[in-house]
């Protein structure tokens, strides 16, 4: 009893030192909630830590004296097992095919930039500008540089390079984030291309119907995979939209932790978008037995938000290994066809 | 009656569930037949040895218990007839981006106001706040949405589930007043017919850059039939009452009692506080 007390105070008094060791504002310029916890990051950090480094080391290795990189199984695992944050804008420039049109079209971007803009797009994405990462300081209007103003520059070429997508709000996050890594207009420009123009399916469009269509793709899955849960969603008639399209449109910015998201942005430039499945599944199968337990469709609500938080999803190394062993196998070709078949169905509901 | 609470949400979600099982998850249109008795309450309830996930948004009634049922409340066994066990009733908040439908929430929710501190709400979002009205808790789980329009042919399809629905608009951005019509034809056509629903003219402490005028807001809702009030999440302005004005709407309304019927409109003119010094 008395070990257990002195146990106590020793942890007690080590979350007060962890809080003055921690910096309140994590290495991408995102503010620390109110709540952190600072003792378990600096738990976990201690253990991260010596991963990253192993990583930096072997990875240094690999792109030694080479300009550039080749996709293959070994590049795969090295990805999976997360890219150093030094190497990160380089990597996903290169797997995701961004660097070759880069070079392929020399100031291009900088054109789109400097070209005459639809006046509504203009005002459309002036609306978000203050609404995206105001508790990153980097995005403040006083910082220098001040990213707020490159993210209005990327968004901007790319709704005039896209018209057919324009601006969809998420892009804003998703243009931010890239920013954040690569600390370059063009090159995220370039990234936003690769990502929406070939990884990800329409999801931005007006009609939107790339994540209608996602959406039912993973209560499908979730129908083979974890049928438990599925039923579950059948009995109160929840919709899948409802609980899962932002994680689809936001590529589960703000909805699991930022370095989570990066690790899981590895694997998106390199494997496509059925890592965004393998997520999604990882989170569900994970915690089938809370969520079979819901009562209500508020119920429900309630656990699809409370699942993309805790320690599951912060120790990011574990959670990456499970996204590829939870859910079990998922041949592109199974994600092809319940495609189609859930395209058929939503245009035929539609009509 | 012996009950020491009265569940003011179970009968509407109840009525939703009975059919549940007949509708595909892409199935938008919900037809409203309150059916028979399918069985009678379990006494089985949520384990006790799983902590809830939030304070008690369990529902005590199993999944096709049904109107008739709760038309003529049945005498529960006593484990069951918690006071806490209610379903929280849905509102949802839904108008053109920007014109602070998250400030709002979070104003309610919290009682804060922080200029530039929330990200633009993509797809839907929610929070949950218990409302004690007339000595009876009413919780409300409050959804809130992205108003950019591409995103209406994904949330349309929540309409239904919704139980009230309070419109924003800002009263500085003439646009989003001018696309109240189509987002009330959106929710005829989508919402329940019953939903109870309200037009609010955001953002009413902005004197210097209003463009919209209170008389037109006002106009604007006597048209369509529909309560009316201006706020200011910012200063606060008629944000408890709006959503306190839709929580006791939807309590008598769950409760069926004739003899206390309520008039949301007439509440509204009453409570509500004008923007200026003085209103006639």
């Amino acid at each position: 009893m008395e070990e257990k007390n002195k146990a106590a105070v020793r942890s007690r008094s080590a979350d007060g030192r962890a809080k003055e060791r921690v910096d309140r504002v994590d290495p991408y310029g995102f503010e620390r909630s109110q709540d952190f916890d600072y003792e378990s990051y600096e738990e976990f950090m201690s253990e991260y830590l010596v991963v990253l480094t192993r990583r930096s080391i072997k990875w240094s290795k690999l792109l030694k004296g080479k300009g550039k990189v080749q996709k293959n199984v070994k590049l795969k695992r090295y990805v999976r097992k997360g890219i150093p944050n030094e190497h990160r804008a380089l990597i996903w420039m290169a797997i995701s095919g961004a660097q070759d049109k880069l070079e392929k079209n020399p100031g291009y971007y900088q054109s789109l930039v400097g070209a005459q803009h639809d006046p509504k797009l203009m005002e459309t994405i002036r609306t978000d500008l203050n609404r995206t990462f105001p508790d990153n300081i980097h995005f403040r209007k006083t910082s220098n540089p001040c990213l707020q103003k490159a993210l209005y520059n990327v968004l901007l070429a790319y709704g005039l390079h896209n018209p057919a997508v324009g601006y969809c709000q998420g892009m804003n996050f998703i243009a931010g984030y890239l920013l954040i890594i690569t600390k370059d207009e063009e090159k995220s420009f370039w990234l936003m291309d690769a990502l929406l123009g070939k990884i990800l399916p329409v999801y931005y469009s007006p009609d939107m119907l790339g994540l209608k269509i996602d959406n039912e793709v993973l209560g499908e899955l979730v129908k083979m995979k974890v049928p438990g849960v599925w039923q579950t969603m059948v009995d109160h008639n929840v919709m899948w939209t409802l609980v899962v399209s932002r994680w689809f449109i936001c590529l589960y910015i703000d909805i699991l932790p930022v370095e989570t998201v990066l690790r899981i942005w590895d694997c998106l430039f390199y494997e496509g978008s059925k890592i965004l499945f393998r997520v999604a599944l990882t989170l569900i199968h994970h915690n089938k037995a809370l969520i079979q337990e819901a009562h209500s469709l508020p119920d429900i609500c309630q656990i699809f938000k409370q699942i993309t938080q805790g320690p599951f999803v912060e120790e990011c190394h574990t959670f990456i290994e499970k996204i590829f062993t939870e859910p079990g196998s998922l041949p592109m070709a199974t994600l092809t066809k319940l495609r189609g078949s859930c395209q058929s169905r939503i245009i035929a509901e539609e009509s | 009656t012996g009950r020491t609470s009265v569940c003011v949400s179970g009968l509407r979600s109840a009525e939703l569930r009975c059919e549940s099982k007949a509708v595909t998850p892409l199935q938008h249109k919900h037809r409203l037949t309150p059916t028979e008795p399918q069985c009678v309450p379990p006494v089985q309830l949520q384990g006790t040895s799983t902590p809830t996930p939030c304070e008690s948004l369990f529902n005590i009634y199993p999944s096709h218990f049904s109107y008739a049922l709760l038309s003529d409340p049945p005498v529960f066994p006593a484990s069951v007839s918690h006071s806490s066990s209610c379903l929280p009733e849905q509102v949802m908040l839904v108008g053109d981006s920007g014109v602070g439908k998250t400030c709002l929430l979070v104003r309610f929710k919290d009682g804060a106001f922080l200029a530039g501190s929330f990200i633009s709400t993509v797809g839907i979002d929610f929070r949950n706040k218990v409302l004690n009205i007339d000595g009876v808790k009413v919780k409300l789980q409050i959804w809130d949405t992205a108003g950019q329009e591409r995103f209406r042919s994904v949330t349309h399809a929540y309409y239904r589930d919704a139980h009230a629905l309070l419109l924003l608009y800002d009263v500085t951005n003439k646009t989003s007043f001018d696309n109240i019509q189509a987002w009330l034809s959106e929710i005829h056509e989508y919402a329940q017919q019953d939903v109870v629903l309200m037009l609010l003219g955001n953002k009413a402490d902005a004197t210097h850059d209003r463009v919209v005028k209170r008389e037109d807001g006002e106009r604007l809702a006597k048209e369509f039939g529909v309560p009316f009030m201006e706020t200011s999440a910012r200063s606060g302005l008629n944000v408890e009452l709006a959503f306190t004005a839709v929580a006791k709407e939807l309590k008598h309304r769950s409760m069926k009692d004739p003899n206390e019927k309520f008039k949301l409109q007439e509440y509204v003119s009453k409570e509500m506080k004008g923007t200026g010094c003085c209103r006639s």
